[in-house]
């Protein structure tokens, strides 16, 4: 980064090989649109050219990275609300038979999936820096820009919502028979 | 990496029952599946946006660590294959002496002409590839096009009006963005300065927004400072970018 910021644009290619996976996974959960994530992930890379300046040595970089990914994403859709709804996971029908265990077990994973979709942004969010992105909760206090206490506290209330979502969800009006573990849409 | 027990992450005197319940389902959430990127795909629209943004004005021009898509652009390879023709023809002619070997006129200055027609067939076919390039649905491939412009010898007026045009009404930032690098060059004349001054008082993306102050402000457009004025007291408009427009009339004095 300190390449970067000195005008080696070039050395930005690094700098994606590394982290435009984390970024697009974030990205994909919390929008539930993989085309989206894409386009998102290009525009973060972009910002942090533009903004390379503003970044200071002692600051986490991917905790940078990750603030520049929620700016833009609030942008994308401020701009694309009415277009572009957050989707759900697509209901792709099964293409092999599958054991009644596994089949059950994949119907509650994309209800919780849909549950997930269905949470409200900012705890859905919160869900993913800390269980799929694994950040610890000072680095998440540190990009929300509050106390470890206030984190603690919202991701009790998200975790609490989305299971709240995930048992109210018909499974039989919202799933058909799919068999397919949770998947991305990317139109 | 991932956080496999959500106990630690809830505040004290959560009751453990509920504790419980609330694991079962943080658990669960580790069966969804990962979503997968399209590596290449990014790459390569990572890689138009770094050779747009290289060959402005400005930056240092590296290559480390740089990977070229290994996706080829159609127009990109039929440009390079009709450009390695004339290129040969161009090679034949100068080897050859020309056609006039036995015409009144020496030799050497039909040759000379033929060339330079050649090279600016060249410098044509570069063009046309660019325009074409920003007329593609892909908008990679129109950053390529405003690429593309950077390395024209001297474009015609027409990649000028292709580029303000994009930088009006391309749907794309990036596109938009590297549209404005790309006519720093172009800054002399006076369409371009009226085009941006107009760019910086209808765009509504902030990142072009600041982008276009910056270019008044390198190109020292003190036409521009009513508009930039505007923009500075707009309370619709966002922060960073009043802030940077105040930044803006201050460099322009």
């Amino acid at each position: 980064m300190h390449a970067v910021r000195n005008g080696d644009v070039a050395k930005l290619g690094i700098l994606f090989e590394r982290h435009h996976r984390p970024l697009f996974e974030f990205l994909a959960r919390v929008t539930g649109n993989a085309a989206a994530a894409e386009d998102l992930v290009q525009d973060v890379f972009v910002r942090v050219l533009k903004y390379r300046a503003t970044w200071r040595d002692e600051g986490r970089f991917d905790t940078w990275l990750f603030r520049i990914a929620r700016n833009a994403r609030v942008d994308y859709f401020k701009n694309r609300s009415a277009d572009a709804p957050i989707e759900a996971a697509a209901e792709h029908p099964a293409t092999t038979p599958l054991a009644s265990e596994t089949l059950a077990r994949n119907r509650e994973v994309a209800r919780l999936q849909r549950a997930l979709m269905l949470l409200r942004e900012d705890r859905r969010e919160l869900i993913v820096l800390a269980r799929y992105r694994g950040m610890k909760l000072e680095a998440i206090a540190d990009l929300l820009g509050v106390e470890v206490g206030t984190v603690k506290v919202r991701m009790h209330r998200a975790v609490r919502e989305l299971r709240d979502i995930f048992l109210q969800l018909d499974e039989g009006a919202s799933w058909n028979t799919t068999n397919s573990v949770g998947s991305y849409p990317t139109a | 990496m991932e956080h496999d027990k959500l106990g630690r992450l809830l505040p004290d005197g959560v009751d453990p029952r509920d504790a419980d319940e609330l694991d079962a389902t943080w658990q669960m959430l580790g069966a969804i599946e990962s979503p997968a990127p399209d590596s290449e795909r990014m790459r390569a629209r990572i890689d138009a946006v770094i050779d747009a943004i290289d060959h402005a004005p400005g930056f240092t021009r590296t290559t480390e660590g740089r990977r070229h898509p290994t996706r080829g652009y159609v127009l990109q390879g039929l440009a390079t294959a009709a450009m390695l023709v004339i290129g040969i023809g161009i090679g034949w002619f100068a080897r050859s002496g020309g056609f006039a070997s036995g015409a009144s006129r020496p030799a050497s200055n039909d040759a000379t002409a033929q060339i330079a027609a050649m090279r600016a067939e060249m410098r044509d076919l570069r063009e046309m590839v660019s325009l074409s390039l920003m007329q593609q649905q892909s908008a990679s491939e129109r950053l390529k096009g405003v690429t593309w412009t950077g390395q024209l010898d001297r474009p015609s007026g027409e990649v000028v009006t292709a580029l303000l045009d994009a930088l009006m009404h391309d749907p794309n930032v990036n596109v938009r963005l590297a549209t404005i690098d790309a006519l720093e060059r172009f800054a002399s004349q006076e369409e371009v300065r009226r085009g941006a001054i107009l760019a910086v008082q209808q765009q509504r993306s902030p990142l072009v927004q600041i982008a276009l102050i910056d270019f008044m402000v390198k190109t020292n457009e003190r036409e521009s400072v009513a508009a930039l004025r505007r923009l500075a007291m707009d309370p619709q408009v966002n922060d960073a970018v009043r802030a940077r427009a105040e930044w803006g009339l201050q460099q322009l004095g």
